[in-house]
């Protein structure tokens, strides 16, 4: 747990004194990722600067794990905290190994202990260690590096990590498939993270909570979806920019949104007159055909209409079929593009699990929009 | 021909002068070395200080060698060195200290500073962040001002010859006193060779010393 109490940071003195942040108040809870997000200048860089000491706090405390960094020893307390930068800063001249090793090395831990964490951090971020353990960084590319740099950040295994727009320097394409994974490591490591960024997907992607920052002031600190929803005031919204609900949507995911228990779906074995019937009496769009539970494809009146035999003879394939940890932004596309209103959705195991249509997608907005106006 | 005529005859006294040369010039280095090289990273620290200290050990660089070895003489004559070994390798120190200082500083101050943020925000001390990655990452750059150093320190040494320092000066000195055109000669390329090896030497030892992940 990070607590801010109160942080301020005047840099310089009179006339030219700079106040960087300005009584920031908030905490970062244990196990989650706050992303600090705001434009260049908004004092976010400086906040987690103050974290590990590397600047001063001028006035205010900031207490980690319930103790206040300032009656720490700098080292411990930094030998404590995992650190990432943008310009990932690996020493150029140790192996990647060494690199990973520096803190472990600094803790005194044994020779072979050490090996073994590094071969392991290599594995977990996805670097086989017989390949890269005896490189150099400069044979690296900038994602294989920042790779290294979060291994290194992780090698003594803290409780904390402050990351300073670790994913910045590196291209759009590796950029996303490292967050992924990072989400995913994070997702088993729960960590307790303070993560810089001007990147507002990339806070959207990443963040538990999301502080935002304007002039050295905290201007909201939410939740992803309710600072989407609901920012606090113009700049926020300005900040979070005109598409937010469509930002929501690459949020939420189809299993907030799905309906688990549609009505318009038949067994494939059912007579197409009956079908029909059931369509028409209900005033369904379409059929969804179903065999032990697996999704056969779809029926609508076009297909039925004056057809004998049983429904599985006339089900026409879904184009897509959709995931429960799918975004909506996803379901949301694959309809525009297939131009059909409903997707079934399927569980790991290919089973039938219900479907996500428009009109649920919208009521799953409007009831996230409506529940932050109640609070 | 009359050069080699010249070494045949006096072999061993050129490889007595060329052995001292060496070693007033090693002796130099290694002194200035141990010096320069913690003055270089101590005023890394202190802006103001840097400028003192380059500053001066510039002003030491234009002042000509035959002067210093004059400006020195009664003042050491006081411990009764006036003459001899001792002025010679205190000028040859004091004029290595400027490439040596100068470079210590520049390649410390030159390492990136993403690298010095990422070790201090891990919770490197500043001897570690010295020891682990600024020296190595400033070796090539102090050994160059090392090999300047030693290059520019043996010419000056044949100056030394004038002091009584010995070394390959004595050939020159001695060949013009006397109008030996031959003997000048032995001195002069003898130095030149010298120079000439002992700058292929160094520029072997930055390779070697090079660390291997920052080499082009």
């Amino acid at each position: 747990m990070i607590e801010y109490d109160s942080v301020t940071k005047i840099f310089g003195a009179g006339k030219t004194a700079v106040t960087a942040t300005d009584g920031v108040n908030f905490t970062i809870e244990e196990g989650e990722t706050a992303v600090f997000l705001g434009p260049s200048g908004c004092g976010k860089t400086t906040l987690l600067r103050m974290t590990n000491r590397l600047e001063s706090v001028t006035r205010g405390s900031i207490r980690v794990q319930g103790r206040d960094i300032m009656e720490m020893n700098v080292q411990q307390l930094r030998l404590g905290m995992g650190y990432v930068i943008q310009q990932i800063g690996l020493f150029p001249n140790k192996t990647i190994a060494g690199n990973i090793a520096v803190v472990p090395r600094m803790l005194k831990w044994d020779k072979r202990r050490i090996e073994e964490r590094t071969d392991e951090l290599l594995r977990i971020v996805k670097l086989d260690p017989e390949i890269y353990r005896d490189r150099y960084p400069v044979e690296l590319s900038g994602g294989q590096q920042q790779r290294v740099g979060v291994a290194r950040a992780l090698a003594a295994d803290p409780d904390i990590l402050l990351m300073d727009e670790p994913f910045g320097a590196i291209d759009p394409i590796n950029r996303h498939q490292i967050q992924d994974e990072f989400l995913k490591l994070q997702g088993q490591l729960k960590k307790t993270i303070a993560f810089v960024s001007h990147d507002i997907h990339e806070a959207i992607k990443m963040a538990d909570k999301i502080a935002i920052f304007k002039d050295g002031k905290l201007v909201q600190y939410d939740t992803p979806e309710i600072i989407l929803m609901r920012p606090a005031n113009k700049f926020v919204s300005d900040f979070v920019g005109a598409d937010r609900a469509l930002k929501v949507l690459g949020l939420l995911r189809v299993r907030d949104a799905m309906n688990r228990e549609p009505r318009n779906v038949v067994q494939s074995d059912v007579m197409a007159e009956e079908a029909l019937r059931f369509l028409e009496g209900n005033n369904f769009r379409n059929l969804i055909v179903l065999r032990e539970n697996r999704v056969l494809g779809f029926v609508t009146r076009r297909h039925l209409k004056y057809e004998q035999g049983k429904v599985e003879d006339f089900a026409e394939k879904f184009p897509e079929e959709l995931a429960p940890r799918e975004p909506l932004r996803d379901a949301l596309s694959a309809m525009l593009m297939h131009d059909l209103m409903s997707f079934p959705v399927l569980d790991d195991n290919g089973a039938f699990a219900g479907t996500i249509s428009y009109r649920y997608i919208q009521r799953s907005i409007l009831e996230l929009y409506s529940e932050s106006q109640d609070d | 021909m009359n050069l080699l005529i010249f070494l045949q005859d006096n072999l061993s006294t050129a490889l007595f002068l060329t052995w001292e040369h060496l070693w007033m010039v090693g002796l130099s280095l290694f002194i200035a070395i141990i010096t320069g090289v913690p003055i270089g990273i101590l005023i890394t620290k202190n802006r103001q200080l840097a400028q003192k200290v380059i500053g001066g050990a510039n002003v030491i660089m234009t002042i000509p060698s035959i002067a210093l070895f004059g400006l020195m003489l009664p003042l050491l004559a006081v411990f009764g060195h006036g003459l001899g070994k001792v002025p010679a390798i205190i000028a040859l120190v004091l004029y290595s200290e400027l490439p040596i200082i100068r470079n210590t500083f520049i390649a410390i101050k030159n390492v990136d500073p993403a690298m010095v943020d990422a070790g201090r925000g891990m919770g490197m001390t500043k001897w570690q962040l010295l020891r682990e990655v600024e020296i190595p990452l400033a070796i090539p750059v102090i050994i160059a001002g090392l090999r300047t150093a030693a290059v520019m320190i043996i010419g000056i040494a044949a100056i030394a010859a004038y002091v009584g320092a010995g070394g390959l000066g004595v050939f020159i000195q001695q060949g013009i006193a006397r109008s030996h055109e031959s003997m000048v000669l032995a001195g002069a390329l003898g130095v030149s060779l010298l120079a000439v090896v002992v700058d292929l030497f160094m520029g072997f030892l930055e390779r070697r010393l090079t660390p291997k992940g920052v080499k082009a």
